[in-house]
């Protein structure tokens, strides 16, 4: 219970110290992400003895907000608090000299405590709340420099692009209380047949969204525009993380239909996004690219029923991205741009950090023994045992192929340039935390068994996929690094440079009806108000004489309410200068007098009875105020 | 102790005070105004202490008034309309000392002020419908006075829309009062709400009439017109309250009198009301996407967040399911106060903004929060409310409303695109005006002062506890909507 809310509250309560106190941020946030980290680890110590628990707090009425620890929260609890440990590290030393650094450190903080919040959420509420802050705590981060252009651009994009897709996890969330009578996660689960069906469906709209699955993977790459130790952990344990952990949770409810579409949708994007990033010019957009990708075959395993493979892939994952990414913001630093014709060569000049980083690159495409050799292949075999493997084995192997090649690419183009001389500053706080996290990438694939045993969860068996999985490793990593993206994807480069954006992309497809919808309405809006004004002008005139009428019609609306309300107005002036004695009546018979007035000059029966009215009603008042004297 | 009375007339009193003074100094009359509306609040939080009751109304008072026709003074609270007079006597605190910064006829201004703000608590605390009616009219008249004397540019035309808008529409509503007061002889407002008296088609008619006049305040389409207009020329303290306080009257009384006194007619014309709901939530999302004034934009967002409260009531109207319904009131009543709340602050915001650089248009700025962070900030998390985001006050209210809509009537969870909509609209203003590139022309705008933060500052606070905690409120809604008999 304890080791619960402090795995959450450290970092927050570290987070709102920072942005309060606005001094020693470093200091600050590693101790709050530190205790978080502590906590996280004991807690997983704890559940794999045995020992789940639950802290229930007050929420809505009969739907409290759950935390709960069981062993697949407490581990990606854990997988959260390391992460965030090793970027926060390391963005000691790669914020060194921004002087913006307390506000980044405290939104930082701010993520990971959300980011905690949903692993642990053990109510659909809690989750649906932290699912929606780790957006906007992203948004905050991704929109870090927001003086510079194109990121205010970048971080509005990532949010909509988010939230458009998560009315597919509110309308999920929705339908599971509804049928289920209860927020609680585990109890929802039960739910079977068609509205299991339709939650599954509305729960991978929400988890395409965040884990940057096809058609909605562009945000992602444009998200680059915020600082690298950002991209390093939105990208590997935490906000991208959180659709494939979604889906993970929910697995056990979905049926075959569902469990088809959500292993479809992962497929296609590790190809397509494999693709994407085949042909990306920029490193930081590459490896942004390779997210979506790898996260699409982590959602290829849970179509195949093998959450567990799609869990074992999202942790190596998680160490293997956070170090390619925390490696490609040191040669960032090294030649102020991620452009690949800038990074050229900046390998060679840095020896040891192009080394951890081609160790996590050829644990992506799967060589053993790197942890993502053993990942990779439970989601090939899975693929193989899966009903639907016809469609989800070729995706799977086509993605595998794809990963070797970008990958093989991007170490060609880093190793293979000019070196030039680094400055000589060495990397102290950066290396230090890219260090452990490298070391997880290669190593993480020891921990693997006693996971799965302690999650009490089989794998199919792998020897096929071991050496299909391995060729096509091979073979896509020679390919990468012996031809270029414009011998391999020959017609189709421009395309997948774009992104494959068709019929013009999101913007041609939904923003440009939304905004022309809001222009209609602003259209309408106006008639409305012709109309309506013109509707009180009528009743006006038809109460009147014909003279009036044709008059009236030359002192349209705007001018005569004018002339009578700067009347009024100067009254109210008056009133002030005579002392404000009998303020309302004095009003009110001033207004009388001056629709008297106006009716003279004929300017409007509008006047006339707005008089009346605020007459009667005073008359009203005082004869009701006086009844008792009579009654 | 009366409370309820003493916190219904102390304002007017304060106003009165002020009119006996002699000499009437900026000083005094807005010192008057800060003491008065201040402990007003302590009086309605003594109130709260004091607290509710499961079923029916609470601190009930009640004096002879017209006896022949059964018309009484009488107040009282219960789990609805405590939270709404809470929020008031916050708003006009709050309001009086943002307006200390008012030189133009300071003393006219205090006096509307404090009569207004008698005239919204009784609005609420009325359990005589006649009493009801006449602060309910009253409220019109001091807005009105105070858009006209302080408002903007076209301050004229605004205000006398706004009045007769409002006037004519506020008519059917006596009339419905009149039919009820015909059926019981009396106009206790407990007696009709424990017993419709209506039947049929006087029901249906009575209910029609109700429903205009709310919507109008409320404001739905198509009757919202007025609304924009209105916000864009009051004054900031006027569009705070206007906003913030009056729009509430509307959907109050959409559950104090259409639903609780015209039960079987609402449950029949619910699929039409839940329609219009739909419709206004989604159109004002849309008209606040078109425009390029802040102001205008915040006004037709309040379109859309008030079209899911006439949502919340017709699913609750429609639905015989006891949870359901409880769940879409209490969504509908903490709606209410998170839109006071929340809309209140960013009038504020954009009042001050104005105040500062004489325009509201989003395209003459850019790159003001390096300049303005307090301002920025403050603005950045009151706008991540209104679109609705979890930890902040809107959420656990809209959270209910669609999940009760989604259960009940499955097809009007349409409305809920318009939360990507709301979300695009505030995003690209706060792109606009404070992300991007600094714009030289503002280098010297000064930041908040003192008395703009402790105008703001509570309710940045509240924003968060509401989102974070709604339960000290949701409780006593709770309470009282799962006791409705209708």
């Amino acid at each position: 219970m304890t080791l619960l809310a402090l795995i959450i509250a450290a970092p927050l309560l570290a987070g709102l110290a920072v942005l309060a106190l606005r001094r020693a941020p470093e200091a600050i946030a590693l101790t709050g992400i530190g205790i978080g980290f502590a906590a996280a680890l004991a807690l997983l110590a704890g559940t794999f003895g045995g020992n789940a628990a639950q802290l229930v707090l007050s929420g809505l009425p009969r739907m409290p907000l759950i935390l709960s620890a069981e062993p697949l929260t407490a581990v990606f609890s854990a997988l959260v608090a390391t992460v965030a440990f090793g970027v926060l590290v390391y963005a000691a030393g790669y914020m060194r000299a921004d002087p913006d650094r307390p506000r980044f450190f405290g939104t930082v903080l701010l993520f990971v405590a959300a980011m905690q919040a949903l692993v642990l959420a053990g109510d659909w509420i809690t989750l649906l709340a932290a699912w929606e802050l780790i957006g906007f705590s992203s948004y905050l981060l991704i929109g870090f420099w927001h003086g510079r252009a194109g990121v205010p651009a970048a971080a509005t994009r990532a949010f909509l692009y988010t939230r458009s897709a998560d009315l597919g996890l509110y309308l999920g969330i929705f339908v599971l209380i509804g049928w289920a009578g209860t927020s609680e996660i585990q109890a929802t689960l039960a739910i079977t047949g068609t509205p299991a069906l339709v939650a599954g469906l509305l729960l991978l709209v929400g988890a395409m969204g965040k884990s940057a699955q096809v058609p909605l993977q562009d945000w992602l790459q444009r998200a680059m525009a915020g600082p690298t130790p950002v991209s390093a952990l939105l990208h590997s344990a935490t906000l991208v993380a959180a659709g494939a952990i979604l889906l993970i949770r929910v697995a056990p409810m979905l049926p075959a239909g569902a469990l088809l579409a959500v292993g479809l949708v992962g497929g296609v994007t590790a190809v397509v996004a494999g693709l994407i990033a085949l042909a990306e010019r920029d490193l930081k957009r590459l490896l942004a690219a390779s997210t979506s990708s790898q996260y699409g075959l982590m959602l290829l395993a849970v179509g195949a029923g093998v959450p567990v493979a799609a869990l074992l892939h999202l942790i190596a994952h998680a160490a293997i991205k956070s170090t390619l990414f925390l490696g490609a913001g040191v040669f960032q630093h090294d030649r102020d741009s991620t452009y690949m014709d800038a990074v050229a060569g900046a390998g060679r000049a840095r020896p040891l950090v192009f080394a951890a980083f081609a160790l996590a690159a050829l644990a992506l495409a799967g060589i053993p023994p790197l942890a993502g050799f053993f990942s990779k292949d439970a989601i090939i075999a899975a693929a193989l045992a899966a009903p639907g493997a016809a469609w989800l084995v070729p995706l799977a192997l086509a993605g595998t192929v794809l990963t070797g090649t970008y990958m093989a690419r991007a170490l060609r183009v880093l190793w293979g340039g000019a070196a030039r001389p680094v400055s000589g500053k060495g990397i102290g706080w950066m290396g230090a935390g890219m260090a452990p996290l490298a070391a997880l990438a290669v190593g993480l694939g020891a921990a693997f068994a006693p996971l799965e045993h302690g999650l009490g969860a089989e794998l199919p068996p792998e020897g096929t996929a071991m050496i299909l999985g391995l060729a096509a490793a091979l073979v896509g990593l020679a390919l990468g690094w012996f031809l270029g993206p414009a011998r391999l994807l020959g017609p189709m480069l421009p395309l997948a440079q774009s992104g494959f954006a068709l019929a013009g992309g999101m913007d041609a497809l939904i923003l440009r009806p939304a905004l022309a919808t809001a222009a209609a309405c602003e259209r309408f809006e106006q008639r409305l108000l012709a109309a309506q004004l013109g509707l009180v002008r009528a009743v006006g005139f038809g109460s009147a004489s014909g003279v009036e009428r044709a008059e009236q019609r030359i002192h349209a609306g705007t001018l005569a309410f004018g002339r009578l309300n700067l009347r009024l107005g100067d009254r109210a002036e008056d009133t002030d200068k005579n002392g404000i004695d009998g303020l309302i009546f004095g009003l009110v018979h001033r207004t009388v007098a001056a629709g008297r007035r106006l009716r003279l000059l004929q300017s409007g029966l509008i006047h006339r009875e707005l008089a009346l009215t605020v007459m009667g009603i005073a008359l009203i008042v005082v004869l009701l105020l006086a009844a008792p004297l009579y009654s | 102790m009366p409370l309820l009375s003493l916190s219904v007339f102390l304002p007017l009193l304060g106003g009165l005070l002020l009119l006996a003074l002699p000499r009437k100094s900026a000083r005094t009359a807005h010192g008057i105004s800060i003491g008065t509306t201040g402990l007003t609040f302590l009086v309605t939080l003594a109130i709260w202490a004091r607290g509710t009751l499961p079923g029916g109304f609470a601190q009930v008072e009640e004096i002879a008034w017209i006896p022949a026709i059964g018309a009484a003074y009488r107040l009282g609270i219960d789990g609805l309309s405590l939270p709404l007079i809470l929020m008031t006597s916050l708003l006009f605190f709050l309001s009086s000392i943002y307006a200390a910064r008012i030189t133009d006829r300071p003393a006219v201004f205090v006096v509307l002020m404090l009569m207004l703000e008698t005239a919204s608590i009784g609005t609420f605390a009325a359990l005589d419908a006649l009493l009801f009616y006449v602060f309910f009219e009253v409220s019109l008249v001091g807005m009105y006075f105070m858009i006209v004397g302080w408002g903007y540019e076209e301050r004229q035309r605004a205000g006398l829309m706004f009045f007769i808008y409002t006037l004519l529409g506020s008519l059917p509503l006596l009339l419905a009062i009149i039919g009820l007061f015909l059926a019981t002889g009396s106009f206790d407002m407990r007696l009709w709400i424990d017993m419709p008296p209506l039947t049929g088609l006087a029901a249906m008619l009575a209910l029609v009439a109700m429903l205009f006049t709310f919507a109008v305040k409320i404001p739905a389409f198509p009757v919202h017109t007025w609304l924009p207009a209105a916000h864009v020329q009051a004054p900031t303290v006027g569009s705070v309250i206007l906003a913030g306080v009056m729009l509430k009257f509307g959907t109050y009384g959409l559950i104090r009198f259409a639903l609780q006194m015209t039960p079987e007619a609402f449950a029949q014309a619910g699929q039409v009301v839940l329609a219009f709901g739909v419709f206004s939530a989604i159109y004002g999302a849309f008209a606040a996407l078109a425009q390029s004034d802040l102001k205008k934009m915040i006004a037709y967002t309040s379109v859309n967040h008030m079209g899911y409260v006439v949502m919340a009531v017709a699913v609750a109207a429609l639905t015989i399911d006891a949870d359901l319904r409880a769940v879409a009131l209490n969504g509908a009543a903490l709606q209410m106060v998170s839109h006071g709340i929340v809309t209140g602050s960013l009038f504020f915001l954009v009042g001050m903004l104005q105040s500062r650089a004489h325009s509201r248009e989003m395209a003459g700025f850019g790159g003001l929060l390096g300049q303005v962070p307090w301002l920025g900030w403050a603005f950045i998390l009151s706008v991540f409310a209104s679109l609705g985001l979890p930890g902040l006050a809107h959420f656990p209210a809209e959270f209910q409303i669609f999940l009760a809509t989604l259960n009940a009537q499955p097809w009007a969870i349409a409305a809920i695109l318009a939360i990507v909509i709301t979300a695009g609209l505030y995003l690209r203003a706060i792109a606009a005006v404070f992300l991007g590139e600094r714009n030289g022309k503002w280098a010297d705008m000064p930041d908040l002062d003192r008395g703009e933060k402790l105008a703001i500052v509570p309710l940045l606070v509240l924003i968060v506890l509401i989102g974070v905690a709604p339960s000290w409120l949701l409780g006593m809604m709770d309470a009282t909507m799962r006791a409705l008999q209708f």
